[in-house]
């Protein structure tokens, strides 16, 4: 497992703290934020974690882990991870070259490709392998926004692509459940420290309303979740990175979409509580974080299918294989 | 701008390894040889006098005490791994549970030479056994409101108080005691003037009363003492200081995985009683509770790594603390919506251990609301 540098975290964060006012984020609804992309693109931080050889900036998977966190914290409005940890690591896998400019991972049918109105490049996977293509290869069909206002589109891919042998459809899923779940991390701190900043702004009866009871225990549950979903996202990074083999890393996938996304539910539910009816108005910056998590948690599947993937696992394992094979394997003992 | 309460990396040395193919390889034996059954929530109730002096013959007690007193000077982690696995194998260990765990290292931190000499090698053996003196009738979450007064005389105190939830005093054999040696009204501040001691539970004037609970069983007692006489050498640290010893033994007392595993012998049961093609709903709730489990279990070893690096994470280990035990509880809750009783004897007892003992998860060593609060002070509230 490897450390962080404390100093990229500065350094990430104070670039999409300067980028990400929520006026601008609330701005790029519907397609993305140019400036945050290019930012994002001429530092390297959109392809840390991919190799240098693959025409990545080089780290490690927990860098660009931290930085995903950052830009879920900062509601950055820019596919970043469909890059760094979801399509350029299929690149890197099949050793093909990396996107061109901002990328949409189709997967399997293409149904409700993320990011595909706005992309330059698609990465494509399959059962007959692995593809990068432009637009002129891809034809978009029905097309929305999420709740956050992230657009996304039903992709089909014109005939005559070739493929190359590359990760499985199921092992890409996971990757973009990963990355839902690391960004889900970094957006449910950041609902938490607005909901606490407000405890102590806001004055009812004469006093801060941090002062109630009652709000100090909804702040602590809110802490307490929030930390539980970080270490399920981060174990899901270093039993990958330790090299896991394709069975454990759909399961450690699978917990860590499962913590943050149950997270969701009990951490939104009291940052709106806490905000009162001024977080559920369009002019409070609050909803940019929420609604993102709203949307994330169903993004590369729910924690329902993502849980039930995991206990059919555990129970076709028995309970005897459960304390060995998984709860005392997560996180994994450091090297030497 | 907002405290974040962080949880650096988490990873288990890889020389913790040794320790815990040994604790298994003893475990599986006993197991083996039907020494043990697994049961919930052994820590407070499995007590085991011969268990737990297998256990200090094989070197499984005291592994970060000192060597001049029988133990190893290995790290905290070493002894994490060690007291997970004997939770997880729901091993009998109660009778040392507490004399080992904070006990002994409060009597090697602030204890006399002389109680060291006495007290610490029996409790590395597995022999010498210690319960917890601090609550009191009137004094509960509120801690810094106790009653019981120690009066010096010569050669040392005279005690007298009544202390409440006192876990295995009948078959424990000593107890570290909180009262007050200067009363309140003439204390600067109501943290000032407590002292703790060593106390012998044998003594001239001690009461042992047994508190049953809902579950019939005996853990629980009241203490009454009535003019017990407490040697000079038996008090531990200084005289006036005893609160701030009692909060440095928190972190320790709350971040272990005595708070995420009490119940995991009935998961486990779980696991196997649902068969191994379970229906969507059971594979989804035992899925939601293994990957709690695990992520609590990160944070866990994230507190206890940071223990280690002599930081003092009392804050991290109320929220580890305040989540764990919530997870304990909802395991039995879970188990019983999707296994039938009278299917499987084992599952059956465990799960009665379990939702007979849910109520305490969350109040014992400090209760949740308790936590939650320090957690928001942490936080930047109040």
């Amino acid at each position: 497992m490897s450390t962080v540098d404390p100093l990229l975290i500065e350094t990430i964060e104070s670039m999409l703290g300067d980028l990400c006012e929520p006026e601008k984020v609330g701005a790029a609804e519907g397609g993305l934020d140019a400036n945050v992309w290019k930012a994002l693109t001429e530092s390297g931080m959109a392809s840390v974690g991919l190799s240098e050889s693959a025409g990545g900036s080089g780290g490690s998977l927990q860098d660009a882990a931290a930085i995903a966190k950052a830009a879920g914290r900062f509601a950055a409005p820019v596919p970043l991870t469909e890059l760094s940890l979801v399509g350029g690591w299929v690149c890197e896998q099949a050793g093909l070259a990396l996107p061109e400019g901002p990328c949409a991972v189709v997967l399997g049918d293409g149904r409700r490709t993320y990011w595909a109105p706005v992309a330059q490049s698609f990465v494509v996977v399959t059962d007959a392998g692995v593809a990068v293509v432009g637009p002129d290869a891809v034809t978009l069909g029905a097309a929305g926004v999420n709740y956050a206002g992230e657009p996304w589109a039903d992709v089909t891919v014109g005939a005559g692509v070739t493929f190359v042998a590359g990760p499985a459809v199921q092992q890409v899923q996971a990757r973009g459940a990963m990355a839902r779940a690391l960004l889900m991390a970094g957006a449910l701190g950041q609902a938490v420290e607005l909901s606490v900043q407000y405890c102590n702004e806001r004055e009812q009866f004469g006093r801060a309303i941090g002062k109630f009871q009652v709000l100090q225990q909804y702040l602590a549950q809110m802490a307490g979740e929030a930390a539980a979903a970080e270490a399920a996202a981060d174990n899901a990074v270093d039993v990958i990175s330790g090299g896991a083999g394709e069975a454990e890393v759909l399961q450690v996938v699978a917990a860590a979409k499962t913590v943050t996304g149950r997270a969701v539910g009990i951490i939104n539910r009291l940052a709106h509580q806490i905000h009162g009816a001024i977080g559920y108005t369009d002019e409070h910056r609050l909803q940019y974080s929420t609604r993102r998590l709203w949307a994330w948690r169903d993004e590369y599947g729910t924690e329902a299918e993502w849980s039930a993937s995991l206990g059919r696992s555990l129970a076709a394992a028995g309970g005897a294989a459960l304390w060995p094979k998984t709860i005392t394997a997560w996180p994994p003992a450091a090297v030497g | 701008m907002a405290n974040r309460l962080t949880f650096p990396d988490a990873a288990l040395p890889a020389s913790t390894e040794e320790i815990r193919t040994r604790i298994r390889g003893f475990l599986d034996a006993e197991l083996a040889a039907g020494t043990f059954t697994p049961r919930a929530d052994t820590w407070l109730s499995g007590h085991d006098s011969e268990f737990s002096q297998k256990l200090g013959k094989e070197g499984f007690l005291g592994l970060t005490y000192p060597k001049q007193y029988g133990g190893q000077e290995r790290s905290a982690l070493d002894r994490f791994v060690v007291v997970e696995e004997l939770l997880a194998y729901g091993a009998p260990i109660a009778a040392h549970w507490i004399a080992e765990r904070q006990s002994g290292p409060s009597i090697i931190k602030h204890g006399n030479e002389a109680l060291r000499e006495e007290l610490v090698p029996g409790i590395v053996r597995g022999e010498i056994y210690f319960s917890i003196g601090m609550s009191e009738p009137d004094s509960g979450s509120d801690l810094a409101s106790i009653r019981s007064f120690a009066k010096k005389v010569d050669g040392g105190y005279v005690v007298n108080g009544t202390k409440v939830w006192t876990s295995q005093a009948h078959n424990n054999h000593y107890f570290i005691v909180l009262v007050r040696t200067t009363p309140a009204a003439e204390s600067q501040g109501r943290h000032n003037g407590m002292s703790q001691f060593v106390l012998d539970l044998r003594s001239p004037g001690v009461e042992i009363r047994p508190i049953r609970l809902l579950s019939g069983h005996h853990h629980f007692n009241e203490v009454v003492m009535t003019d017990v006489f407490v040697p000079d050498h038996m008090l531990l640290g200084t005289e006036g200081n005893g609160w701030a010893q009692v909060i440095g033994e928190l972190a320790y007392e709350r971040s272990g995985p005595e708070r995420i595993l009490s119940t995991y012998p009935l998961l486990a049961s779980l696991v196997d009683a649902v068969g191994p093609n379970p229906s969507a709903e059971a594979a989804a709730e035992i899925g939601v509770l293994v990957s709690r489990m695990t992520a609590l279990r990160r944070l866990s070893i994230s507190v206890a790594m940071s223990l280690d690096a002599g930081r003092s994470p009392v804050t991290e280990a109320a929220l580890v603390k305040d989540l764990g035990t919530q997870l304990e509880g909802e395991i039995p809750e879970v188990a019983r919506r999707l296994v039938p009783p009278g299917r499987n004897e084992q599952f059956d007892v465990l799960l009665a251990d379990s939702i007979l003992s849910a109520p305490g998860f969350t109040l014992r060593g400090g209760t949740n609301e308790i936590l939650r609060g320090i957690v928001a002070r942490e936080l930047g509230v109040r």
